[in-house]
């Protein structure tokens, strides 16, 4: 199968030419897996570029098969969906998962583009967009695709996706804290606990718990893309927004004995010196573990041959290993 | 006034190499006073720049005081609110104006930005500053005062909705900011004629070329030949196009701005100045 990243931005866009090379879109990856259809995972603004390419396609005369899994609502995970093309053709249909809320995701997803905030309503959508609603632990089949997920730590819930397809696994990590420091449900958190403070046992053991699930859900993935948004210095500050820090990914990583990780959803604040940086750091302090920095149009193979990674023209190296 | 560019694009942010030079951030303008107050104008992404450089002044310390106006509640107008940080430095304090009936509309509007299946915030009770929110009927009373200045707004017709177009004047001197305006065929109201009349400056979008605008009429967007037509008609001295197609890469935005003095010229409006606004333009009236 094919991984392809279109938006590895979390929060906000950020336009400008310290975002050139790694990119400026929010949240969203490709799966192509061979003979499958077409899976998209999270649907930030790099979801707008995707949706023209696919209408070059199957999509652009109505014969689109499109699955897009959602890790969590929060806007930079689904900005991109009103300018999603594909979805404003007649006969395309769209398959939307996500974790179940207290409203119907249709609800939820329709009033991102109700009167005065868009001025396309969701039932003028001319696809056929059906929801599906998730919860941890669920299992089930896109195509030749097996699909399970589980919970992550962050504000009102985020889902972490594995895809396994033509003899290879790949793991969506995002967006989450470390499983150490504090819980993250559905509470706003005013003041958030100093890293490194006491737990209550019985949030200690729920965050035990759900790292026990990520750890599972990444075993021996050939890919796993994670949530790396902070630098340690700003997740100190910040520990219940629900971000991890590269060393936090890493960590994760190993303990599941993932062949690859790649950094992503990186800070809005992050420029393209620094990505190379923190990438160039990792790679230094890690044994055993491939890295990469996840970048707009990077292309990622995965298969019985191994992995190959084919960067933007002008971009890094083509890496492959097995 | 100073007027400062920090967001000049329509619909979504488009990042990439081809938007460096304009910049691909959404909607944001600030403008500095003679007196010193600020004025925003519309809270798209471009707003969280103007945030960073605000720290740096009285609302790092948390004794800033601004006005926000927004135009219409789009996306692109308002998505960057929730990432401006002097919003959350208790002591600043915001008036926000906006097209409704009143100001529950508003805050309903700005409320439902925040919802926590969307953000984190989960509601504007937890930013950190005092917001105060104020609606602009202008069936009702289209002028008000704000920092010393007279603003009056206008409806324009965009898409199937309206957006406020806004006159601010200080002492004689006229700023209009009119981006998302999609005048019917028979051109822009004599109303809107008059909003921008004689103005100093006037920011009008200028989304699309007329090809592009003929094919997309639904949207509600000006094209440039628009934009011309009103600065001719309304005898502007300076017109500044925004809000520019996400589609458009730099090279797009400069022949844009080569066909619109075209326009201008052709249409009587030799005289008047034509600057295409990028990401951090000034302009001192």
């Amino acid at each position: 199968m094919k991984v392809r990243f279109w938006g590895v931005r979390g929060s906000f866009p950020v336009p400008g030419a310290t975002t050139n090379r790694y990119g400026g879109n929010t949240s969203c990856v490709e799966v192509r897996p061979e003979g499958g259809p077409t899976i998209i995972i999270d649907a930030g603004t790099g979801l707008r570029k995707l949706g023209k390419e696919l209408m070059s396609g199957e999509c652009g005369s109505g014969q689109g098969n499109l699955h897009l899994l959602v890790s969590h609502t929060h806007w930079d995970h689904i900005q991109g969906l009103p300018f999603f093309a594909p979805m404003y053709q007649k006969g395309n249909r769209l398959q939307v998962y996500a974790r179940q809320r207290d409203q119907h995701l249709r609800t939820v997803f329709a009033s991102q583009t109700d009167s005065p905030y868009f001025p396309v309503p969701f039932h003028r959508v001319e696809a056929d967009v059906s929801f599906r609603e998730l919860l941890e632990g669920a299992k089930f089949e896109i195509g030749p695709v097996k699909v399970s997920c589980t919970r992550l730590n962050h504000p009102w819930i985020a889902m972490a996706y594995r895809l396994e397809c033509d003899a290879a696994t790949v793991t969506y990590v995002t967006d989450t804290a470390p499983f150490r420091d504090i819980l993250i449900e559905h509470e706003f958190i005013r003041t958030p606990p100093r890293p490194g403070d006491p737990l209550k046992p019985e949030d200690a053991a729920k965050l035990e718990e759900m790292r026990a699930g990520v750890v599972r859900l990444c075993e021996g993935a050939d890919l796993v893309i994670y949530d790396t948004q902070f630098t340690p210095e700003e997740y100190a500050l910040r520990p219940h927004w629900g971000h991890s820090c590269p060393d936090d990914a890493i960590e994760i990583a190993q303990a599941a004995g993932a062949k690859a990780l790649a950094l992503f959803h990186y800070d809005p604040t992050r420029t393209d010196d620094q990505i190379d940086q923190i990438l160039a750091d990792c790679r230094a302090r890690t044994r055993g573990l491939e890295l990469l920095a996840s970048a707009e149009h990077l292309e990622i193979t995965l298969g019985k041959d191994g992995l190959q990674a084919t960067p933007p023209p002008g971009q890094q190296e083509v890496k492959r290993w097995k | 006034m100073e007027v400062t560019f920090y967001g000049v694009r329509g619909s979504i942010p488009a990042p990439g190499p081809d938007t460096n030079r304009y910049g691909g951030n959404t909607s944001c303008v600030s403008l500095r006073t003679k007196s010193g107050a600020l004025v925003i104008l519309d809270g798209g992404t471009g707003i969280v720049q103007l945030g960073r450089t605000l720290m740096a002044q009285e609302f790092g310390k948390g004794q800033g005081r601004a006005a926000i106006l927004i135009t219409h509640a789009h996306w692109d107008h308002i998505q960057g609110f929730p990432f401006f940080v002097p919003v959350f430095i208790p002591g600043n304090r915001f008036t926000i104006y906006g097209p409704g009936r009143s100001s529950a509309m508003l805050e309903g509007i700005l409320e439902g930005q925040m919802n926590p299946n969307f953000s984190p915030l989960h509601t504007m009770r937890n930013l950190g500053a005092a917001i105060e929110l104020a609606a602009i009927d202008t069936a009702i009373d289209p002028e008000f005062i704000e920092s010393g200045l007279i603003v009056r707004g206008h409806l324009n017709p965009h898409g199937n909705t309206t957006a406020l177009a806004y006159r601010i004047e200080e002492e004689g001197k006229v700023l209009v900011y009119a981006p998302d305006a999609g005048y019917p065929p028979s051109g822009p109201s004599p109303e809107a004629i008059a909003l921008y009349k004689g103005a100093d400056i006037l920011i009008h979008d200028c989304t699309y070329t007329p090809e592009d605008r003929a094919a997309r009429l639904v949207r509600g967007f000006s094209s440039i030949a628009d934009a011309a037509l009103c600065a001719v008609q309304a005898k502007v001295r300076h017109l500044v196009m925004t809000h520019y197609d996400q589609d458009y890469t730099d090279d797009q935005v400069d022949a844009l701005a080569e066909r619109c003095r075209h326009y201008l010229d052709e249409m009587g409006g030799i005289g008047i100045r034509l600057t295409a606004a990028r990401e951090g333009l000034t302009l001192t009236l």
